[in-house]
């Protein structure tokens, strides 16, 4: 308590629960507004991506998910490869909508390392709770994650692993390749239900 | 030989076999998520080594087919029998009986503190909890849980993992861990009281899973649908899930009102 004081009377660093609080708050008002379910599932990601943009980073999880590869491509290419990260990650959640149902969001505990901060919170969901962290930098004033750690398994370095798998394999445009495959297969499921 | 007694003799050739073969190195140290070195080309990948991979690809197929066409029909059908809450309790009453074996590996790790407090939940809920059925231990006491397992123990003591493993109907594992599992259900089928026939306890562990699988329906389909390469992301979540649990414990924040 006493050095959470001192630091926050040291250094004018924003308080990364304080921002995350209102922000997911406003996540979950859109998911639970019966409006969003009158428009089509599509418009519904882009809509839900582009609240979500406000604190996170999408570029920053782009170039961690890629790892070595991110600097080896020209800027255009990583402008495409966020791109389609992004809607990958906005289809993949797509799904996620119909089964929320004002599920409470909890903050347990955060930590600061210097521009790094990790926000733990536990989603309550039927008498289960499920710990999410989101791992974030400061930009300015704003904190931004880049990373989603649910029950300790980071979304990114699952990804990156993965990912790592296919470079190997298959080359910079075989993943390119399997992404749009796979964005297309679940637009496909979604169809279907 | 009565079929319990053959039960654990193979248990503990099984124990012994794999003991031999467990592989000696150091113990990996925790990731912080806060460093970049974590997100570091080469900190992210196998932890162990996966040398039997074609076979527990074969393995990680036949566990899918498991789950897709008996334990997730099972499972779901129980759920709509059961109210969530009375599962939870019943994942409860498992977890409790758990408590034991884990003070003992906290002691064994040289963690008191740990094992104490993992003495007194279960105390705490065996008596208030009712058997166990509810955790008062955590929602009056403030005493999180913590688990503790014998791969954890041996891990401590500078086992290394061996390899990555996927057991039939087990799922993740690695030689370690599941050596170490064998040794806990040895030792916890010493007090259960239904250790007296190996039908029976074979009976309740089929009843745990089907309750566990009931409380976290449609997550394995969802992060296999997610996923580009099923194996590869199961395998990297349980290295993940498993060594953040080793230590991460969340603490509530003073700072915070956590029913806010």
């Amino acid at each position: 308590m006493g050095m959470a004081l001192s630091q926050s009377a040291a250094s004018a660093t924003p308080d990364p629960t304080e921002q995350f609080r209102p922000f997911l708050k406003k996540v979950t008002d859109i998911l639970v507004d019966p409006q969003l379910k009158t428009i089509p599932k599509n418009e519904q990601g882009r809509k839900i991506i582009s609240v979500v943009r406000e604190h996170f980073d999408f570029r920053e999880m782009s170039k961690r998910v890629l790892g070595q590869q991110w600097r080896e491509l020209n800027a255009q290419e990583q402008g495409e490869f966020e791109d389609l990260f992004t809607q990958l990650l906005q289809y993949a959640y797509i799904g996620k909508i119909d089964d929320y149902s004002g599920q409470e969001v909890e903050f347990t505990l955060q930590r600061i390392k210097g521009e790094r901060a990790e926000v733990q919170t536990l989603l309550v969901d039927k008498g289960k709770t499920i710990p999410v962290s989101y791992i974030m930098l400061l930009r300015g004033e704003q904190w931004m994650a880049y990373d989603v750690v649910i029950e300790g398994v980071s979304l990114v370095r699952n990804y990156m692993e993965q990912f790592k798998e296919i470079l190997t394999k298959e080359g910079y445009t075989g993943l390119v390749e399997q992404i749009k495959e796979k964005i297309s297969q679940i637009e496909k499921e979604q169809k279907k239900s | 030989m009565n079929l319990n007694n053959l039960y654990r003799l193979s248990l503990r050739l099984m124990v012994a076999l794999a003991l031999v073969f467990v592989v000696f190195a150091n113990a990996s140290g925790t990731e912080d998520f806060l460093n970049d070195e974590s997100y570091d080309d080469k900190a992210v990948g196998v932890k162990a080594s996966d040398p039997l991979e074609p076979f527990n690809r074969a393995m990680f197929t036949f566990n899918d087919k498991v789950y897709v066409w008996v334990l997730d029909p099972v499972a779901t059908g129980y759920s709509k029998v059961l109210p969530a809450d009375i599962r939870q309790c019943v994942g409860n009453f498992f977890y409790n009986f758990g408590e034991p074996i884990r003070s003992v590996n906290f002691l064994l790790q040289g963690r008191f503190r740990d094992s104490g407090l993992t003495l007194s939940r279960f105390a705490i809920n065996s008596i208030a909890g009712v058997f166990g059925l509810a955790d008062p231990a955590a929602d009056e006491f403030k005493i999180p849980r913590k688990k503790a397992t014998f791969g954890q123990t041996l891990s401590v003591w500078g086992v290394g993992d061996g390899f990555y493993l996927v057991v039939p109907l087990l799922g993740s594992s690695t030689l370690r861990d599941f050596s170490g599992k064998m040794v806990e259900t040895l030792a916890t089928s010493s007090y259960y009281p239904w250790n007296d026939e190996a039908g029976t306890s074979v009976a309740v562990f089929s009843g745990q899973v089907v309750n566990d699988t009931s409380l976290r329906l449609g997550v394995y389909e969802d992060i296999k649908s997610m996923s580009f390469d099923p194996y590869v992301a199961f395998r990297n979540a349980y290295f993940q899930s498993r060594d953040k649990a080793t230590d991460n414990v969340l603490v509530p924040n003073p700072n915070y009102d956590v029913n806010h």
